[in-house]
């Protein structure tokens, strides 16, 4: 009996032993993020490219910090877009899974109910994520913790200066512009609202609630002001609409965008003159003349078993997604500590990474990458230009 | 009823004394939540359960509340408490108006429905748009919290209290209006209410008195909410938030004044017990959702009740 | 501004006949089975998906499309009722809860299979007619017309044909119907599998204007039992006009207020309707 006893202690002792040298050896993001519902485009994308990143880096046997071996696993609950359900899972990321680095979110209430604990935790983890309101609380006592992975259209890295100025350049006097009626929207009108007045195009505004389908009266109501582009916003959902609807209507043949591909202009490619978009990458093009994209679009097909490539999504892989797992294993790699977050963020600041994208921190840790300009003329033929901000 | 005292007795230790040995804040999180939840639920049933009527205003009170306690606090320059009760008083006001609104035109139930949720999301399209004040759909990060009794309410075991307590209140008073004149006054209208018109009672006050008491219990509920979460977002208002109350007063048991906090607890818990794939686990919660529907109609509440029921008349 | 105005009396209309079929569904089901079928957006998400698939994957002629996603929404709808509606007739709230769980799974179910990519039908007729300079795409007036014709022929079988005014009948006054003969339950089993036939056409002709995601039923489902209730739940006509004056209304509303609110104009009419003409505006009319 009492031999037995023994044996099975020593066994639970080995095993608890080893599992946690096991749990040592597992670095763990976890990503908030929604993945149902009408909002989730954002977070579907960042966790396809999240998660065949864990994956490629863990079948290639992990990553070297120091002397030892660490594997990657990524944790990534559903947070439906709710903000109490996000803090739950957030709290249970920090204080049940020892996660210390958080991917997303990209939604601005799902940030704002999370936002006062991982204040509280401040020094403990590092949040990467997408969100609009994540901008505004950079460089915050207390918010060393936060980074925000997407670019911003306002300041001098940003690309809506250059986008207004190579309107003005077309010959643009009157911009209408149809934005959803949600966060993004009504910063988009907050920051372009000044760079028109300065740039001295008149523009025009409506904002209509998501979900609307049929666009037939804004359409109308900012027909009769007869504006030379429409400006229309900026989820492909929305665009697709929008943009036929317009050219049917015959009054609008020039478009600008900012985000969304480019499929809706090409759908309607006979009836527009001028769609101008701007998009974190074109993916269509890339795959065919960059090896790295290449690659990656092989990949996804492999490893999620389709011989569909969601183009069209791919381009938001450009916040916490694919290039930020290998960014944050370069980090802490240079950093030499998987634990010590102020030393990885500080790696992370000074790292220039070239994946995808080519992406670096600005001071206030919002990411910087390149991006694509695409002009498609009457007919579908586009030029791009690479915009690489300095 | 000696052995309902007791069993609520041990619950209540139970519950006070939780925080002791469960460690935990993910626990005691869903918990607090859960017991917002619970106001939500207790209060929704006085007006559906108890006196029959359909109300999809139930989010609009929560989130009307929730702004403008914070409001109350910016422009006026008032502590929390005070804020709480004007923006309790607010929410009277308005569920006084949509109230008689509704019962003066004797909307039978199913119309009720349609219009307390027209209601409920003009109120929600006002507090999306009205950009100058609740700062639309960025919403609004609270820095401040509560103070009682000299006690900054600040950090989830606090708050477990404050919530605790919020629910026991809604309870004892519920369960006072329910077991009154007032409450057989509600059964009779939500059993027949042109019969109650004959019997004498005055359905019209009956009806705006159960509407107006729920919706300030949630008015309360959404102020505490909003200062535990930190953050005011539009969807405090939305028709999810509404269905969610509904649906976790169904699965409670809407016969009961308690049952309804079982099914705010299971509802909250839920979705971090399951841990499937996002889009499985959407199908699992309708699924569960039909079939509670199917299997278990009186709630679970009912059921074990009526289970009960019958092993002792056998 | 009179242009304006005049365009959007025409596009509102066309759109409310939109509402109008899912209307159409919602009163049909209440009628006779007494529960508000908000599953109805799920079977016209069904319909528009299913019209897509057999149009632009398995690349049938888009006329024959159609009849196609009817039928398949109509067996989805036979599986439903068999296998949930069933047991709820006349409970408001379960019928309500029943369908909330149904669109949750279905929803998710589209999600996993089509992903959240919109989906956009080839442009089955394009070209636009110009009315008055209001520009109006012709694909909208063939929809306008499919649907008008299918409403007025529902209107003419139920008070027409034996089986109409049975249902009828039976939603008059279900204890004397069933005791001159009307199989109550396959009446029931019939408007449920006729409701979501509805829904589905209604899906199937809007993916021809507009672009698909899983969740374009929600949306639609409400404004349907507004519409509904505008015209009084019962009335078959009055769905038709109720989804109009809806339609109308917003795009009218649109013009002159902010677009943001567009949702709520529709809204404010309809309470202001329910509390004068409680019974809806067409009430005891069939």
């Amino acid at each position: 009996m009492k031999i037995r006893l023994g044996v099975v202690a020593a066994a639970l002792a080995a095993a608890a032993v080893a599992s946690a040298a096991v749990a040592q050896d597992v670095v763990k993001i976890g990503q908030i993020e929604a993945q149902t519902g009408t909002l989730a485009t954002y977070g579907w994308m960042g966790h396809q490219g999240a998660n065949m990143a864990v994956a490629e880096i863990n079948k290639a046997g992990g990553f070297k910090v120091g002397s030892k071996t660490y594997k990657l696993e990524l944790i990534s609950p559903d947070t439906r877009a709710n903000p109490q359900d996000a803090l739950i899972q957030l709290k249970t990321m920090v204080e049940q899974q020892q996660v210390r680095y958080v991917f997303g979110p990209f939604l601005t209430n799902v940030f704002n109910g999370i936002e006062p604990y991982a204040t509280q935790q401040n020094g403990k983890i590092l949040m990467m994520g997408g969100a609009t309101a994540i901008h505004a609380q950079l460089g915050k006592p207390n918010h060393d913790y936060l980074m925000r992975t997407w670019n911003w259209d306002a300041g001098s890295a940003g690309f809506g200066q250059l986008l207004v100025d190579y309107l003005k350049k077309q010959g643009a006097k009157k911009v209408a512009m149809l934005f959803q009626n949600d966060a993004f929207g009504k910063v988009a009108v907050d920051i372009y609202t000044p760079i028109f007045k300065n740039a001295g195009i008149d523009l025009q505004i409506e904002l209509f609630e998501p979900g609307t389908k049929d666009f037939s009266a804004p359409l109308a109501k900012l027909a009769a002001n007869k504006p030379d582009f429409l400006f229309p916003g900026y989820v492909d959902a929305v665009l697709f609409d929008i943009v036929r609807q317009a050219t049917e209507t015959g009054l609008y043949k020039r478009f600008f965008t900012v985000r969304g591909s480019m499929a809706p202009g090409l759908k309607n490619k006979d009836l527009i003159d001028d769609y101008i978009a701007y998009l974190p990458k074109w993916f269509e093009q890339a795959e065919k003349t960059e090896p790295k994209v290449k690659e990656f679009v092989a990949k996804y097909k492999a490893f999620y078993k389709t011989s569909e490539f969601p183009y069209d999504q791919a381009p938001l892989c450009s916040s916490s997604c694919y290039d930020h797992v290998y960014m944050l294993v370069e980090a802490m790699k240079k950093a030499g500590t998987v634990d010590d977050v102020a030393k990885v963020k500080a790696a992370l600041m000074k790292e220039r990474y070239s994946g995808l994208w080519n992406i670096r921190y600005d001071d206030t840790g919002e990411a910087v990458f390149d991006f694509d300009v695409l002009h498609m003329r009457k007919g579908g033929a586009i030029t791009a230009t690479r915009v690489t901000p300095k | 009823m000696k052995s309902q005292q007791a069993g609520l007795f041990i619950v209540s230790i139970f519950l006070l004394a939780l925080p002791l040995w469960v460690k935990s804040d993910v626990v005691l999180t869903i918990l607090v939540f859960s017991w917002l939840q619970g106001m939500l639920a207790v209060s929704f049933n006085l007006i559906f359960g108890f006196t029959g009527q359909l109300s999809m205003f139930h989010a609009a009170a929560f989130g009307v509340a929730a702004y403008a306690t914070h409001l109350f606090m910016q422009h006026l320059g008032v502590g929390y408490w005070t804020a709480v009760v004007l923006a309790a008083l607010l929410v009277s006001v308005l569920s006084i108006i949509v109230g008689t609104i509704c019962f003066r035109f004797r909307l039978k139930e199913f119309y009720f429905a349609v219009v307390t949720l027209a209601f409920s999301e003009m109120a929600r399209l006002t507090v999306l748009n009205w950009n100058d004040v609740t700062n639309g759909s960025l919403g609004i990060n609270l820095q401040e919290k509560p103070w009682l009794l000299g006690f900054k309410v600040d950090g989830t075991v606090p708050w477990y209290y404050l919530s605790l307590f919020a629910l026991a209140a809604t309870l004892l008073v519920c369960w006072r209006v329910v077991h009154s004149w007032m409450g057989r006054c509600f059964s009779a209208i939500r059993l027949n209410d042109e019969l109650g018109d004959t019997l004498g009672i005055n359905v019209f006050r009956y009806k705006l008195a159960a509407f107006v008491a729920g919706n300030v219990i949630a008015a309360i509920a959404g102020s505490l909410y909003a200062f535990y979460l930190g953050s005011l977002e539009p969807g405090f208002l939305s028709i999810d938030q509404s269905l969610g109350i509904v649906a976790m007063v169904l699965l409670g048991g809407r016969s009961s004044v308690f049952a309804p906090v079982a099914g705010a607890l299971l509802l909250t818990a839920l979705p971090h017990l399951i841990h499937f794939s996002a889009e499985v686990r959407s199908i699992v919660y309708g699924s569960i959702l039909i079939l509670t529907i199917l299997v278990l109609p009186q709630g679970i509440y009912g059921s074990i009740a009526a289970l009960l029921r019958k092993r002792h008349a056998a | 501004m009179g242009q304006l105005l005049l365009g959007q009396l025409l596009n509102g209309a066309i759109l409310g006949t939109l509402y109008g079929i899912i209307a159409l569904g919602v009163t049909l089901t209440f009628g006779i089975t007494g529960i508000v079928n908000f599953a109805l957006g799920v079977f016209m998400m069904l319909g528009a998906y299913a019209a897509w698939y057999f149009t632009d994957v398995a690349g049938l002629p888009y006329p024959l499309a159609v009849p196609c996603a009817v039928a398949v929404t109509a067996l989805a709808g036979l599986i439903a009722d068999q296998g949930l509606f069933r047991f709820t007739r006349n409970n408001l709230v379960n019928g309500l809860l029943v369908s909330i769980g149904m669109i949750a799974v279905l929803e998710a179910s589209a999600l996993l299979i089509w992903t959240s990519t919109p989906k956009e039908l080839h442009r089955v007729l394009p070209g636009v007619f110009v009315i008055f300079g209001f520009v109006l795409p012709k694909m909208k007036l063939l929809v306008f017309g499919l649907l008008l014709a299918v409403i007025i022929a529902t209107y003419m079988a139920l008070t027409r044909t034996w089986i109409g005014r049975a249902a009828y009948a039976y939603a008059q006054n279900p204890e004397a119907a069933q005791l001159m003969g009307v199989r109550t339950s396959r009446l029931q089993t019939g408007v449920v599998v006729y409701s979501t036939a509805l829904a589905g056409l209604g899906g199937a002709l809007y993916a021809s204007l507009y672009s698909l995601e899983p969740t374009l039923g929600s949306l639609f489902v409400l404004k349907a039992v507004e519409a509904a209730i505008l015209a009084g739940i019962g009335s078959v006509i009055g769905s038709l006009f109720g989804g109009i004056i809806l339609g109308v209304t917003e795009g009218v509303g649109s013009i002159y207020l902010p677009l943001a609110f567009r949702d709520a104009y529709g809204l404010v009419f309809l309470v202001a309707i329910l509390l004068f003409k409680p019974a809806g505006l067409f009430a005891g009319r069939r």
